[in-house]
């Protein structure tokens, strides 16, 4: 199953909108669906080692995620039946539910965004950005924003030899770790600023942001939308429509 | 064709409040030649290219400066407001930022600087193999960019400059990333360009630039110290220790020997040099 740039981002869309206007239990499936279709789906595999370990640590964390906001809403936001109580800390039932409906939500937007990115090679993206016609500040600022978080984790390993070689306990336990947070944030801060300065200003001395309207990548702008971006497109809208009635029916 | 690049008593200040990054500097490039503004890092070398280039007025607008400036048929007090794109390349101290990312194969990162210009495709692969094969990385064409060495990576950021034929090429510290053979290879490209485009190299080394320039400038706290012929400036040479690395200047005035076209000039300006206390 081969899927254009474009369907895959109102595919993206469609499931956004679901994960703000519908209920937990149709999010649920959804997300199930959306972490199968990266394994099944030829479209949504991911296109790198590193993409790939990105998204089993994702699904790994996001268990801790889950778990975390399901347990807090629980105890903290009373409601509902009592389901137990332990060590003093009851767990209210309607708070479990919105913890769940929460992170439910949250995982849908940050698993539907991650698929997308790990299946999409960055130079396709930026093409498809370009050829769309989108002015070249923004594709620039997208490339740079993209391009930092692609060195990320390159990143944060050089930062983690430099400060452990200075004697930081940046490996050790939790406390140590969190205690020496800063002194990796801030030269990770710092290089990734430099960085991107300097590779936007290479781009710009490359004449990025003078692209002629006659560029052969502009050329091609003219592309039609294909049918199955079309019905995803509408699909978004009515889902949406529909979501705005039923809450200007009920108000 | 070739620029002359001209900068008269130009001084450029990041913000009202800040020391002067340049002071009165003036330098005068005639077409098709090559000079070397020496210094130690924080000389004001990277601030003068990229005014050049510019890219300082476009970034700091709330930047004082003075003097004037004309590139080629160009004339700007004193800065030119937009990126000067493709009359003025410039390579950027770290080739790899030059990369723009968003390209598989060495072919198609060149490729992107003929995009940026609204050349034609067919021309356009004409013009990359051409440049590719002068370069010498023809053979890594099929590439992708981020697997090539440190000098491989510097030819590549040559190439995604020369593709658009500047009238001017600036060259920030190119020799920073390289090894011996690397800037070897890199000296022989640079003075292949001789005559085709204005060429101006910054570095904090000697050894790279003094066997490639018509003319040397040292530049030291945003202040020129010297400006003049590699002959000169040998002659001179222990007046900038403190300033620049020449402590090994006998090996620097061997290499001079060695690579000038002219070998009896070369012996005579050692000839002199040696016999100086």
């Amino acid at each position: 199953m081969r899927l254009d740039l474009s369907s895959k981002l109102a595919l993206v869309l469609l499931i956004w909108v679901c994960a703000f206007t519908l209920d937990w239990f149709i999010n649920v499936p959804l997300l199930v669906v959306s972490v199968v279709a990266r394994y099944l789906v030829p479209a949504f595999r991911p296109q790198s080692r590193r993409g790939n370990s990105a998204f089993n640590k994702f699904l790994l964390y996001s268990v801790a995620i889950l778990a975390l906001l399901a347990t807090l809403n629980a105890i903290l936001m009373p409601g509902g039946d009592v389901l137990f109580a332990l060590a003093g800390l009851k767990f209210h039932h309607e708070g479990l539910m919105f913890g769940i409906k929460t992170a439910a939500r949250l995982l849908l937007l940050s698993v539907s965004i991650l698929v997308f990115f790990v299946s999409t090679p960055l130079p396709d993206f930026i093409r498809f950005l370009q050829q769309k016609g989108l002015p070249s500040q923004l594709v620039l600022v997208l490339l740079l924003t993209l391009h930092f978080l692609d060195q990320l984790p390159g990143r944060i390993n050089r930062v983690f030899v430099a400060q452990e070689a200075r004697g930081a306990p940046v490996r050790a336990g939790l406390f140590s770790r969190t205690k020496s947070l800063v002194s990796i944030l801030s030269p990770l801060v710092l290089s990734s600023i430099v960085e991107s300065i300097d590779r936007g200003t290479a781009l710009e001395v490359r004449g990025f942001l003078a692209r002629p309207e006659s560029s052969p990548v502009q050329i091609q702008v003219k592309t039609k939308l294909n049918a199955l971006t079309l019905v995803l497109l509408l699909l978004s809208l009515g889902i949406f429509l529909l979501f705005l009635l039923r809450w200007l029916l009920a108000s | 064709m070739a620029a002359r690049i001209l900068v008269e008593r130009f001084s450029f200040r990041y913000g009202p409040d800040l020391p002067r990054a340049l002071a009165d500097v003036s330098l005068d490039v005639p077409p098709g030649s090559c000079c070397a503004i020496l210094g130690p890092t924080g000389a004001g070398k990277t601030t003068l290219l990229h005014a050049l280039v510019g890219i300082l007025g476009r970034h700091h607008p709330d930047s004082v400066h003075s003097g004037a400036m004309r590139i080629g048929k160009r004339a700007f007090t004193p800065l030119p407001r937009d990126v000067m794109f493709p009359e003025v390349g410039l390579v950027l101290q770290d080739p790899y930022v030059q990369l723009s990312g968003v390209r598989d194969t060495v072919v198609d990162e060149v490729l992107f600087t003929l995009e940026n210009l609204g050349i034609a495709t067919e021309d356009a692969q004409t013009r990359v193999e051409m440049i590719l094969r002068e370069l010498g990385i023809d053979q890594l064409a099929s590439r992708p960019p981020t697997t090539l060495s440190g000098g491989e990576t510097q030819r590549l950021a040559l190439a995604t400059m020369l593709i658009a034929e500047p009238q001017a090429l600036l060259l920030d510290e190119p020799t920073s990333a390289l090894d011996t053979a690397a800037t070897g290879r890199l000296q022989q490209i640079v003075k292949s360009l001789h005559g085709r485009a204005t060429v101006v190299i910054t570095d904090t080394h000697v050894e790279f630039s003094l066997p490639l320039a018509d003319q040397i400038v040292v530049l030291h706290q945003g202040k020129v110290l010297f400006a003049g012929t590699p002959r000169d400036f040998i002659l001179r040479m222990d007046r900038f220790e403190d300033v620049l690395p020449v402590h090994g200047w006998w090996e620097v005035l061997n290499r001079f020997a060695q690579s000038s076209a002219d070998q009896s000039q070369a012996a005579d300006l050692l000839g002199k040099a040696l016999a100086e206390p």
